[in-house]
């Protein structure tokens, strides 16, 4: 079965908080070289790996994985406060 | 180093163990002499400088050889496949050599332990040779 293509806010979200790509592979336990697959979109992550990915950056995993190309992250936190009716 | 580079040193490397072979049935057949020798020599120093150029420098070597708990998930599914793959490639290059052995030679001699070594060689060396060919980053 081919594996659909995921697509994720990484980058955005490893620059916004201040990490390289050494230090973000460190505190999710993987090579650094792997952050590059997973940044360029080229490697599908594990649950378990998306799961630890979300708790470094403390979002929700749909705020950082989608199967759809993703929209700017403010777009997405607007239309996700209104979804929970904030 | 790019993939273009990792491929050239990919068929590099294996064309350095086609070429002793060679030159070993070459010495074989009509004798020894100083020349085939500095020409094997050069060859190995070759083959040598490509497998460190592109095994060890690019640390696939180490890659390909670590313990499976000690790889993130993504290497652990690119050794997998690259591991596969060797096993139906080495299978088919073990066929068609051997085959072709039992075919050509008359005489079965030192040349067939080549042939072996040789063979040993690409099934220890393909599995970071299929990650070399195949990877984008390394």
């Amino acid at each position: 079965m081919k594996n659909r293509k995921l697509y994720n806010r990484i980058t955005v979200l490893r620059e916004e908080n201040n990490f390289s790509r050494k230090e973000l592979a460190k505190e999710i336990g993987v090579n650094f070289q792997t952050v590059g697959y997973l940044e360029r979109e080229e490697y599908n992550p594990s649950l378990d790996l998306a799961f630890r990915i979300s708790e470094v950056f403390k979002l929700p995993i749909e705020m950082i994985f989608s199967t759809e190309p993703m929209k700017p992250l403010s777009q997405e936190l607007l239309e996700y406060r209104k979804k929970m009716g904030e | 180093m790019s993939r273009t580079i990792r491929r050239l040193h990919v068929v590099l490397n294996y064309f350095c163990i086609i070429a002793i072979i060679v030159f070993f049935a070459i010495g074989k057949l009509y004798g020894w002499s100083n020349q085939i020798f500095i020409v094997m020599g050069l060859i190995v120093v070759v083959g040598l400088f490509s497998f460190i150029t592109l095994y060890i420098k690019t640390k696939i070597w180490k890659l390909v050889h670590t313990k499976i708990d000690k790889l993130d998930e993504r290497e652990i599914q690119l050794t997998h496949e690259s591991l596969r793959l060797s096993y139906s490639i080495f299978t088919v290059v073990s066929l068609l050599v051997l085959l072709v052995f039992a075919v050509t030679v008359k005489e079965y001699d030192s040349l067939l332990m080549i042939i072996f070594v040789s063979l040993l060689y690409l099934a220890h060396t393909l599995p970071a040779a299929i990650i070399a060919w195949k990877q984008k980053e390394f």
